[in-house]
């Protein structure tokens, strides 16, 4: 059923090997790269659907390459680390992971993670439009393209996809676990910290103004909302 | 030998003296003649001068020679020390007091004088001594260096100095000075001064703050002793400073050695952390084969859950060394406390199934400013203590109530209970309940990392029980007067 391509980054020979066999027995087909100058050369000459991204490497660090894939591609990252303090987890978000699962992990739970990870937000839902403009932002959601005053921006397909849920539910405040849930999956919705990193990268894309934002609003003890501009 | 010299210096003055009497009488007796009364005023001048120049041996040997010779050679009858008026005896004691007084005052303003320029001599000695002393490097060999400046600035034959926090004695100066060690130690303790006046030595207690920290003797000076006192009141400074540089350095050190230990048990606990995770990768991931024996899978879940417990002990390994090492870094927010709850019951997951949680945290409660993730693991803690020490089955309670000024949070089993003496240790680290130790797995850290959060918190952790009637385990957080 799933053929997508991943590539697991580790400088650990036995988790290389854990990886491979189980992943390769649920279909994926698997890459592997010790280090994450050897991954930038793997990322550069194949096509990846997912990354898995050990954070603690010799040589070229998982923050570091993770900065360095996200510059040059929307593929999915999803962290892995021993260190599970959300300092950690904010600083891997914000260096583009879309999510973070602590070493030793559970392998139902990381396979839903990639599940989740890979799953992309029905394209076409009901009564949003193809195009929003949200001042000199236009979004062309049929065409996965952002410009803000004619100017391409990139975003990351997570970051798309909540832009996109959003704008299926403009001018209500949005739950954070409802946010999360339908953009990283039903087993999502403790992660508020993903959400702060999210909107805030959101913002700084999309924003006029990043710091005082004016469509993308923090509803206090709720969630975000997405306000439209008034005609 | 001084007394020689003293003779020797006195004689050419004594016959100086005898001389100048000679000269008076000489002159007018035979050169210029003149009444009694001005041979009376010449002697009396002249016994003041060598009174007053050479001192009181030389005066009164001028005014018995001045009498002698006036009685002789002037006063009738001339030619015998008759003294046929009483006059004359009135001239002779003239003489004598003129004398004695003349001598004692100046040579009481000699003294004086001599004094004031010893005072001086020793107020630049002492300001040296002091200025030496604090220029001193304090982690070099202090009380010895001590001695050699103190025998350097007073240009003393011998000083030998007392350490009692070392019990050594230093010693300096050109002569080997004769007190030994005992005599030094019982002056430090006994806080007397001793003075030898044969060999010339004086010992002195130092003291500080009413402590006595060693002694000091010093041989063959003229040191007075006001001088003796603040040389002493210098060296206890002196010592003083060291001893507390030594202690805030022993301090330091230990730190450091506390930092190094909780960095290496750190670093040790990622080690090991890292071959866990294939395994549990490789079981957790052997366990989605439903077609496997029911046998092999009851294996493979010992072999996940064995692994979880490791996994535990080296995050509570690594908790510890961060809290030790001063790492509680809080980041702070305004906090829901039935979230915080709620996100670790979901945490403990499968473990709650076969007990009955009751949990009373009404959402209503006001938030609380705190670290969601460091008070998660203190409920964490509390939660699966109250799993682990009680009976399968046995119910739950976590409650949270708002007190005027704190918000407290309890956890309540009804498990066999803490005795009151194993109450007071429970929260120390590393020590284990005397009856689960050998049953119960654990690492004895989880309830001291547990105060140290709350107390980083400002807040309280305690716990109140009875054996056989379970156990309640509290802590408290203080409420913010208003969130920001």
């Amino acid at each position: 059923m799933t053929s997508a391509r991943v590539l697991v980054v580790d400088d650990e020979p036995q988790i290389r090997r854990v990886m491979r066999a189980t992943l390769v027995a649920k279909g994926y087909m698997v890459s592997t790269a010790r280090n994450g100058e050897e991954a930038l050369d793997k990322v550069r000459e194949e096509r990846f659907d997912l990354v898995l991204l050990d954070i603690n490497m010799p040589g070229m660090g998982g923050m570091e390459t993770c900065r360095i894939i996200r510059s040059q591609s929307d593929i999915p990252i999803v962290i892995l680390s021993i260190r599970n303090a959300e300092k950690e987890k904010v600083e891997a978000l914000d260096a583009g992971a879309d999510d973070y699962v602590t070493k030793p992990f559970s392998m139902p739970e990381l396979l839903a993670r990639i599940r989740a990870a890979l799953r992309r937000a029905p394209n076409t839902s009901a009564g949003t439009a193809d195009l929003l403009n949200l001042g000199p932002t236009e979004i062309n959601f049929a065409a996965r393209r952002v410009t803000v005053a004619g100017e391409e921006v990139r975003l990351t397909p997570k970051e798309f996809d909540l832009l996109r849920y959003f704008a299926s539910n403009p001018d209500v405040a949005i739950p954070h676990t409802k946010l999360l849930q339908a953009v990283w999956g039903p087993d999502y919705g403790e992660e508020v910290e993903y959400l702060r990193v999210f909107i805030n990268q959101l913002r700084k894309k999309i924003e006029p103004d990043p710091s005082h934002p004016a469509f993308l609003l923090t509803e206090p003890w709720v969630g975000y909302r997405l306000n439209l501009p008034k005609e | 030998m001084t007394g020689l010299i003293a003779q020797r210096v006195k004689v050419p003055r004594i016959l100086g003296a005898l001389g100048i009497v000679g000269g008076i009488t000489l002159f007018y007796y035979r050169i210029f003649t003149v009444n009694n009364v001005t041979v009376a005023l010449s002697y009396l001048l002249a016994v003041l001068a060598v009174s007053t120049g050479w001192g009181v041996i030389e005066g009164l040997v001028a005014s018995v020679a001045s009498m002698l010779c006036f009685n002789f050679f002037f006063i009738p009858p001339i030619g015998t020390f008759t003294i046929a008026d009483p006059q004359n005896w009135v001239a002779l004691f003239a003489f004598v007091v003129t004398a004695v007084i003349a001598s004692h005052l100046s040579a009481s303003a000699r003294k004086q004088a001599q004094e004031s320029s010893q005072r001086q001599h020793e107020m630049e000695q002492l300001y040296t001594l002091s200025r030496n002393l604090l220029l001193l490097e304090v982690h070099g060999p202090l009380a010895q260096e001590t001695a050699n400046l103190i025998a350097k600035a007073f240009d003393v034959q011998g000083v030998a100095f007392y350490d009692r926090t070392s019990d050594r004695v230093h010693r300096a100066g050109p002569h080997d000075i004769p007190v030994d060690a005992a005599k030094l130690r019982d002056t430090a303790l006994q806080a007397t001064v001793f003075h030898d006046s044969a060999t010339r030595t004086t010992v002195i207690p130092i003291s500080l703050g009413g402590q006595p920290i060693g002694s000091l003797a010093i041989q063959g000076s003229q040191v007075s002793d006001t001088a003796l006192h603040a040389i002493g009141n210098l060296t206890a400074i002196t010592l003083e400073r060291a001893h507390s540089q030594d202690v805030a350095t022993r301090a330091e050190a230990a730190k450091q050695s506390e930092e190094l230990k909780s960095t290496m048990l750190d670093a040790l606990a990622h080690e090991f952390k890292t071959p866990l995770t294939p395994i549990k990768a490789a079981v957790t991931s052997m366990l989605t084969d439903t077609d496997m024996s029911p046998a092999h899978q009851e294996l493979l879940r010992i072999i996940d859950e064995e692994t979880d417990r490791l996994n535990l002990m080296l995050t509570e390994a690594i908790q510890m060394s961060r809290i030790e090492a001063g790492q509680l870094q809080l980041h702070r927010s305004a906090q829901s406390m039935s979230k915080i709850v709620n996100a670790q019951l979901e945490k403990l997951g499968e473990s709650l199934d076969d007990r009955k949680i009751t949990v009373d945290v009404p959402e209503k409660l006001p938030r609380v400013s705190v670290d969601p993730e460091f008070i998660g693991i203190v409920i964490w803690q509390l939660l699966s203590n109250a799993l682990r020490y009680t009976p399968p089955g046995s119910p739950i309670t976590i409650r949270a109530v708002a007190e005027e000024t704190e918000l407290i949070v309890s956890v309540e089993d009804v498990g066999p209970g803490i005795s009151e003496k194993e109450q007071r240790k429970i929260f120390e680290k590393f020590y284990r309940g005397k009856d689960q130790r050998e049953i119960i797995p654990g690492t004895g850290m989880g309830l001291t990392i547990a105060r140290e959060i709350v107390r980083a918190h400002h807040g309280r952790i305690w716990v109140e029980s009875e054996p056989g009637k379970g156990a309640r385990f509290s802590f408290s957080v203080p409420r913010t007067q208003r969130e920001s």
